[in-house]
């Protein structure tokens, strides 16, 4: 029986090739994955290790219950240097101090790190030109920065402090930031120890770093520090401090691991369906082949064990292929990024033992298990089945077990949506409503069969009508064997649903985010501190006031305090202004006298209160004040503080703090541009203050939403492709099947490119119908999902959008039928006439 | 040799009125050693209006040269006329409109389509070819085979003989200049493949049908008017007005 299937095998390598490549690409793509985050985190790995080698002993903060603190006492540095057997100690400063650019303004979105470089051995940065500061007028920029900004080594930069003086440097020289990520991101200035405490106004330290004395290990001199500094600070080795920062960073790419391998399974899934078919075919088509072998005397069990076996060895063969496109992918993503220019460390690219066996263990138990009902099938051919002449074709019922079954998954997926779609917004809303969604896919996928013919009458009623006999012809055939065509088509429908859920949910994000911007208040101009840390001065508010460009002027305040014992909230105020007035959920913003408050409703829900209450406030210069709740509003779309007070309160609660945040509307009739100018000149003289301009908030969102629309869209794109490898095949198989049929056409006067026409036409209906249902399925859901997400959804189907998917479906369709079309025109009549 | 220059004068004689004729066709399958001589020079006509049966003993050729005349197969050598067009030129393109203007097929097995019903199926060479068919037409040929009351019916609902029935009737819608018919019977019982023979000879003589049947059964081909034998490649011997007895007599003296 063995040798008996492997012949099989290798008389039709090219089936098995087909049937393998949807292995192949979902094995792949799960290998790649794997491939691609162990390099990033071996290569993280090693650049934590090189760091680590130059210090043997870093004293971190102690950690006190639970709750880190921040810092290292600045004390405990002239402790560690009194310590026995510790060549060097040197103090870690972090903070920010904001580099001014070439235009006067603070650079970049946030302002720059500022860290102290140490001289000596325990330097962790790697100057790359000029050299480490080493007076109070020195600094040195990260690489990145310089060249972004335009300064060179030799240039004079100016940097605020974290009162935001400005003060002049000599810039000495560059450094390469390494695997910190934070700094690369904000970029980042260094400074000798003591002028990086002075211009971040940090008192104390990150951690300080320790280097040991010729002959004393690192571990015996973390016991010593330890012991100096008793309870007062945590001491590790250095190596052992990079494994934790290693692992800490290991932790992120896990996130983006686990986020492809989703994508991964939903491929593997597609695969598993396109399998299935594949073999359920097979065996349909080889049903004389087993009844000869039932005949000359081989058992269920070993007919049964033929076609497992195939499965397994197609399952082997596509999972090694799969390892190779994943060590390729991986590498390809890898070399990607590289272009792009973000700074990921790579390590060498290597198959990890772990990759290979999940990825063997994967691709051919899902081969295997999506084999196992056509095996089951093909014990139940009888022996007699060999002597007949003509192979009977499947007929198809709707069975009442069907109907009852998809019938409950259905009742049971809608209930749970409705269910999902009713609750409050949340997490636990989402979940319901993904439930929902699963089971009324299964519903759909047991009812394919059901739903295939009326929707391909529907689908082929114009190409039926526009292409003559062949269309017709095609439709009749897209409906002969609904079980298969409805496997085939479900393959196509999970890509299909996925993306058009994705961009059901984008669209009417996009568009829930820009009405509630607009009904809110449309905000112009909206002036705030760099990074949104510290605060802008009173004046620039004034100034933005008395500028004739501008209608309205509003500057927000805000300060952290407790409030009872529920931890610290954001309490603040808002500057009146003519043509504002918050909404307000329930009580009214009128009411907001002294001695009274607005909270947005997650603060009423987290304190437990409601109108009419009163809540205990605990202040910098007013003590403890009891504040009357007078009204709420919805927090997630407001820009005012959670918990407002009236503007006078403020003041008196915290002292005269600077604003937050300005909002600023043109007058009507005035220019874009005049008003542009306008807000910028008043905010020159003060370099954090950054303007945005709601168009361009709204377009950053744009934005990051299409980023995310294109990045999933490309990583469904797979699941899409081995759909349509499903079509390809079910086609081939089919066109196989028919070999006699299309002949007798051919005879009867069809020409070849009518024969062609014909299974294109078929492809195209399987296609598109696949997508019709995939573009239901995800329009219901992407609503449902929206409103689990947020409330006041305004729900968008991107028609555009969706048009194309079915389009494209059915294009993609036709281009999966190229192939077997070709072959089923090319065949010889009276061969194709005679076999079978 | 000598039988086929016999057989070439027998073929001159009235061919003036020829639906079908092959001259020095000959059919080569392989190269080289492995070469099959299928067919070594055949001249035949065959006459409008006339019911012609081909015999021969297995791997005479009688197939090949039946898939030869109707153009589905290339020759090796000599030349086919269909009436006035010579095959023998013809692309596939040309060849394809040829077969649905002018020639009706009836095969042994799988000669209906399994998705379209009887009626779709008598239809369907009209469809393809986009004319429209005369309904008196359809009619006289539904009534004449019978199937008046299976129209509606999908093949796997129909008997082996409704079945080549509905492709007799497929053959015969279109008018063509020629019906080549494959082992029509050969799948059949002897009651329904009597019936189905007696309506081809009944469309050749009510209608004026001419028919190419290739056989290998004495019954079947004493329904036509001729009787051509093949061997080894090679025409040898014909018959008129055959009866069973005749053409097994035929058949035997061959295989001797």
């Amino acid at each position: 029986m063995l040798k008996t299937t492997l012949a099989g095998l290798r008389a039709h390598k090219l089936r098995l090739l087909l049937t393998s490549l949807a292995i192949t690409l979902g094995v792949g793509f799960i290998a790649g994955t794997f491939v691609l985050t162990d390099t990033i985190e071996a290569g993280f790995r090693q650049k934590f290790a090189a760091a680590a080698d130059k210090i043997d002993v870093v004293v971190l903060p102690a950690e006190d219950g639970g709750r880190e603190r921040q810092a290292v006492g600045a004390d405990l540095l002239e402790k560690v240097r009194g310590v026995e057997g510790v060549a060097d100690a040197q103090g870690v400063v972090r903070g920010t101090a904001a580099l001014i650019g070439k235009d006067g303004k603070a650079a970049g979105d946030y302002p720059t790190s500022a860290i102290s470089i140490p001289e000596g051995r325990l330097n962790r940065t790697e100057i790359t030109g000029g050299a480490a500061p080493r007076s109070a007028a020195e600094a040195v920029l990260d690489e990145n920065t310089a060249k972004t900004r335009g300064f060179a080594v030799g240039d004079r930069i100016t940097v605020l402090d974290s009162k935001n003086v400005k003060h002049e440097f000599t810039l000495v020289g560059l450094f390469d930031v390494g695997v910190d990520q934070a700094l690369a991101y904000s970029g980042a200035v260094g400074f000798t120890t003591g002028t990086a405490m002075k211009m971040s106004g940090e008192k104390d330290f990150r951690k300080i770093d320790v280097a040991a004395a010729e002959g004393v290990t690192a571990e015996t001199l973390r016991a010593s520090v330890a012991t100096a500094l008793g309870t007062g600070a945590q001491v590790e080795t250095g190596a052992k401090h990079a494994e934790e920062l290693a692992a800490a960073n290991g932790a992120d790419t896990k996130i983006l691991t686990l986020g492809l391998l989703l994508f991964g399974l939903v491929a593997m899934f597609v695969a598993a369906l396109v399998i299935y078919n594949t073999f359920n075919i097979l065996v349909a088509q080889r049903t004389r082949e087993m009844a000869l072998l039932r005949c000359i005397g081989a058992t269920r069990r070993q007919v049964f064990g033929s076609i497992v076996l195939e499965s397994a060895v197609v399952g082997l063969i596509s999972s090694v292929l799969g390892l190779l496109t994943g060590l390729g992918l991986g590498a390809g993503a890898l070399a990607v990024i590289g272009r792009t220019g973000l700074d990921v460390p790579t390590g060498a690219v290597a198959l990890a033992p772990r990759t290979v066996a999940v990825g063997m263990v994967l691709g051919i138990v899902v081969t295997v298990a999506a084999a196992l009902l056509p095996a089951r099938a093909a014990t139940r051919v009888a022996p007699i089945a060999a002597l007949r002449s003509q192979v009977e074709e499947q007929t198809f019922r709707t069975g009442v077990v069907r109907v009852a079954f998809a019938g409950l998954f259905l009742l049971a997926g809608v209930g749970a949506t409705v269910l999902g779609v009713t609750q409050d917004p949340g997490e636990a809303a989402l979940f319901t409503v993904m439930g929902g969604g699963a089971l009324t896919f299964l519903a759909v996928l047991i009812l394919g069969p059901v739903l295939v013919k009326p929707l391909s009458a529907l689908v082929g009623w114009l190409p039926g009508r526009l292409f003559g006999v062949p269309g017709r012809l095609a439709v009749d055939n897209s409906q002969r064997n609904p079980k298969r065509s409805a496997t085939t088509t479900v393959a196509l429908t999970i890509g299909v649903t996925l993306m058009t859920l994705i961009s059901v949910l984008t669209a009417t994000l996009r568009v829930t985010y820009n009405a509630k911007l607009d009904e809110q208040f449309p905000v112009d101009y909206l002036v705030a501190s760099q990074g949104d840390q510290g605060t802008l001065p009173r004046a620039l508010a004034e100034d933005l006031r008395a500028r004739p460009e501008l209608a309205s002027v509003v500057a927000l305040r805000a300060a952290s305090a407790k409030i009872g014992k529920h931890g610290e909230f954001e309490v603040g105020t808002f500057t009146a202004a003519a043509d504002f007035t918050p909404k307000a959920a329930t009580g009214s913003f009128g009411d907001l006298k002294p001695g009274t408050a607005a909270l947005a409703d997650y603060v009423v829900k987290d304190l437990k209160v409601e109108v009419g209450d009163t809540i205990a406030v605990k202040t910098t210069e007013d003590g403890t004040v009891q504040l009357k709740v007078v009204a709420t509003f919805l927090g997630e779309n407001a820009l005012l503080p959670e918990v407002t007070v009236p503007e006078q309160d403020f003041d008196g609660y915290f002292g005269r703090l600077g604003d937050g945040q300005i909002i600023a509307d043109v007058k009507d009739g005035v220019a874009e541009e005049n008003a542009r100018r306008a807000v910028e000149a008043a905010a020159q003289p003060y370099p954090t203050a950054k303007v945005s301009s709601s168009t361009e908030i709204r377009g950053e969102f744009d934005e990051a939403l299409d980023m995310m629309l294109m990045i999933i869209t490309g990583l469904l794109g797979l699941a899409i492709l081995i759909s349509l490898l499903g079509i390809a095949n079910t086609l081939s198989l089919s066109v196989h099947e028919r070999t006699r049929e299309s002949a007798l056409l051919r005879a009867l006067g069809l020409t070849r490119p009518q024969l062609r026409r014909m299974l294109s036409v078929e492809a195209l209906v399987l296609g598109v119908i696949g997508a019709l249902v995939g573009v239901a399925l995800g329009a219901v859901f992407g609503w449902a999902a929206t409103t689990t997400m947020t409330t006041g959804v305004v729900f968008q189907l991107p028609v555009p959008q969706v048009l194309a998917f079915v389009a494209l479906s059915g294009l993609a369709g036709v281009v999966a039928a190229v192939l077997p079309a070709r072959r089923a025109a090319r065949a010889s009549i009276v061969g194709s006439l005679a076999s079978g | 040799m000598t039988i086929t220059g016999e057989v070439g004068a027998w073929n001159a004689r009235g061919n003036a009125a020829s639906a079908v004729v092959a001259r020095g066709l000959t059919k080569v399958y392989g190269q080289g050693d492995a070469a099959v001589h299928a067919l070594r020079g055949v001249d035949v006509s065959f006459e409008t209006s006339a019911f012609t049966a081909i015999m021969g003993p297995s791997g005479s050729g009688k197939s090949t040269l039946m898939h030869c005349l109707a153009g589905l197969d290339a020759v090796s050598g000599g030349k086919v006329h269909i009436g006035d067009v010579e095959l023998t030129g013809l692309n596939d393109k040309q060849l394809t409109l040829l077969r649905r203007e002018r020639i009706g097929f009836i095969f042994q097995a799988f000669n209906l389509l399994p998705t379209l019903t009887a009626e779709q199926n008598i239809r369907l060479p009209l469809e393809i070819s986009g004319r429209k068919a005369d309904q008196d037409l359809f009619d006289r040929v539904v009534e004449t085979v019978g199937l008046r009351d299976r129209l509606g019916h999908k093949p796997t609902e129909l008997s082996g003989g409704q079945q080549q029935r509905v492709a007799v009737a497929r053959a015969l819608i279109s008018k063509p200049q020629v019906i080549f018919a494959d082992e029509p019977t050969g799948n059949l019982d002897s009651r329904s493949g009597a019936e189905v023979l007696s309506f081809l000879r009944t469309s050749v003589r009510e209608l004026g049908q001419t028919i190419v049947m290739v056989t290998h059964d004495p019954v079947a081909a004493s329904y036509a008017d001729r009787v051509i034998f093949l061997r080894d490649g090679l025409l040898v011997s014909e018959l008129m007005r055959p009866s069973p007895q005749s053409v097994l007599d035929t058949l035997m003296k061959l295989e001797a």
